[in-house]
């Protein structure tokens, strides 16, 4: 099996269309996210009033921010898969002008050309996973030897639909995200595209593990003792082969909810003493759902890239029954890095990531 | 990699809540059709045949859970209100597996993806990876049909040893055309009546059934 690596990523976010003004503006200080439905929303800031049209926009800007990244010749672009991730794919389109129902498949099929993809689409849902589950799927074509390259998208575009049902599930702020701190009241939704693009060729970021579980105590939430998360975190280290005390920074699931948030917590609390270093990322783009994985990760190793540690923002007041505190700040020797997403339908993940060289 | 129980579910609408109360003694409240058919079609397939240990479950499908996604769409989202959680809950297409998990099955890996028609050989790409973690791998090919058609929950179990009789399957040069929905029915109807290797088609992939006996 061979090993893989983040050859390169992108991303649109709240922060902004381009990786780079989006690091950056995580360091600055933290803006109000803006309102969609009369809720608390992370948006991409670009407007258009058409759903189709805005969503290409964003597409092809960070498809021309990875391919210069990337640095593959044109040709190996048109052969290369491309592995989706989403919860809600195009249904944004369903709710204005256009109300039929588009194939998940059309739509992905759509995004991978803005991107010049032009090998097999694969769209994955496996709810606030579904990013790392189409990474996790393109990891294992690039051990596995299938291809050397491979595009993974993770995709949460703006909708009504998405907002509305976790209102109704009472999940959401009516301010904005605090992860792990003790006045948190629920999350903030965003939309991002997460592009990571995942290679054999060796790259300053090395896949050591990437482990999946799932938490079967409720469809919505983690079982309170947060045992699936630490048996995931548990199993990447064991992967990656990595001692607990060897871990040098966790980015955090937290996206500000009260009990979920406390999960993660003891997760982290029971597998290490004492915790490494953490951040959570859902304070400054919302939590972007299908989107997070290849959005966060995006985003984190464009922090890194700066040589520092990204604070959270949200996180402001400890509290004792988390007993973590997330912190930013200089990098210094990084080298290992868990990262945790977690999701409705109980799915868990952790991936470790290593700095090669 | 051998397959298991190919299991054909077909129901119309008026017997799906039939079919779910004979299958698990009552009502499935607050799941959607799709979801429902996913769980009868699953269930089915993991009666049929006697295997343990960690499962993965695949679930495949091209346009996911209508019904649910529309009277989402319909109903008070069009006034700006919350969506009731019975019923954005029901539009998730990926809950396959906590679900299983609940009904006492040792669930690692679960995931809904969306397929083309002709796309179905990337099930058994993936199922096959997923046998690295997983004990046995449930891939399902799900489809809730529109008014006056069968709903579809079409079911098979991968696993990489098997004691009962198995169907051997490997990569193919070639094979015949089959689609997302019907090839675990052409598996299923080769297998009453095997007259050789079957060989399928899909894409630009192909995968060669045998039974066990005759690839040994």
């Amino acid at each position: 099996m061979s090993s893989a690596f983040v050859r390169a990523t992108a991303l649109a976010s709240a922060l902004g269309p381009g990786l780079d003004a989006a690091s950056g503006r995580l360091f600055g200080q933290p803006v109000p996210p803006q309102t969609l439905i009369g809720w608390p929303y992370r948006a991409i800031p670009v407007e258009d009033t058409d759903w189709r049209r805005r969503a290409q926009t964003i597409a092809l800007a960070v498809a021309a921010d990875l391919r210069g990244r990337a640095g593959l010749p044109a040709w190996r672009w048109a052969g290369l898969p491309c592995l989706l991730g989403s919860s809600s794919f195009s249904i944004g389109a369903s709710e204005g002008e256009d109300p039929a129902l588009e194939r998940p498949s059309d739509f992905c099929r759509a995004l991978a050309q803005c991107f010049g993809a032009g090998g097999p689409v694969i769209a994955m849902s496996t709810a606030c996973t579904s990013g790392l589950s189409a990474l996790h799927a393109a990891l294992d074509m690039v051990r596995e030897g299938s291809f050397s390259d491979v595009l993974v998208l993770g995709v949460e575009f703006s909708n009504r639909l998405t907002v509305a049902g976790f209102a109704g599930l009472e999940l959401l702020s009516r301010t904005c995200a605090r992860p792990c701190d003790r006045e948190r009241d629920g999350m903030v939704l965003g939309e991002a595209l997460g592009a990571v693009l995942v290679s054999s060729a060796p790259a300053e970021w090395r896949v050591s593990a990437l482990a999946a579980g799932l938490d079967g105590a409720s469809v919505t939430g983690p079982a309170p003792g947060g045992e699936a998360m630490a048996a995931t975190m548990r199993s990447a280290m064991s992967q990656a082969r990595w001692r607990p005390g060897t871990v040098d920074l966790i980015k955090l699931q937290a996206a500000g909810s009260p009990l979920s948030d406390l999960a993660e917590a003891r997760a982290v609390r029971a597998l290490f003493k004492p915790a490494p270093r953490l951040v959570s990322l859902k304070g400054a783009i919302g939590h972007t759902l299908g989107a997070s994985g290849p959005a966060e990760l995006a985003l984190l190793l464009g922090a890194l890239a700066r040589g520092r540690v990204p604070p959270t923002w949200g996180y402001e007041v400890h509290d004792e029954e988390i007993g973590l505190a997330p912190s930013g700040g200089a990098a210094g020797e990084l080298r290992r890095v868990l990262f945790n997403v977690s999701g409705f339908g109980g799915s868990v993940m952790t991936l470790a990531l290593e700095r090669s060289g | 990699m051998l397959l298991l129980a190919p299991t054909l579910v077909s129901l119309t609408r008026a017997e799906l809540a039939d079919a779910v109360r004979a299958r698990f003694g009552s009502e499935l409240r607050r799941l959607g059709v799709f979801t429902q058919l996913a769980q009868v079609g699953a269930q089915a397939c993991l009666e049929a045949c006697a295997t343990g240990g960690r499962l993965g479950v695949l679930l495949a499908t091209e346009h996911g859970s209508l019904t649910a996604t529309r009277a989402a769409l319909d109903g008070g989202l069009r006034r700006g209100e919350p969506v009731m959680p019975s019923t954005f809950i029901a539009t998730q297409t990926s809950l396959a597996g906590a679900l299983l998990a609940r009904r006492s099955q040792d669930v690692a890996r679960a995931a809904c993806v969306f397929l083309e028609a002709q796309d179905w050989p990337w099930l058994l790409r993936i199922a096959r990876s997923w046998l690295a973690e997983c004990e046995r791998v449930a891939v399902g090919c799900v489809h809730e049909a529109a008014q006056g058609e069968a709903h579809r929950s079409h079911w098979c179990i991968f696993v990489r040893q098997a004691a009962a009789p198995a169907i051997h399957c490997e990569p193919a040069g070639a094979g015949a055309a089959a689609t997302t929905s019907d090839w675990i029915a052409r598996v299923a109807a080769w297998r009453d009546a095997p007259d050789g290797p079957l060989e399928l088609r899909g894409n630009q992939q192909a995968w060669r059934f045998t039974s066990r006996q005759s690839s040994a």
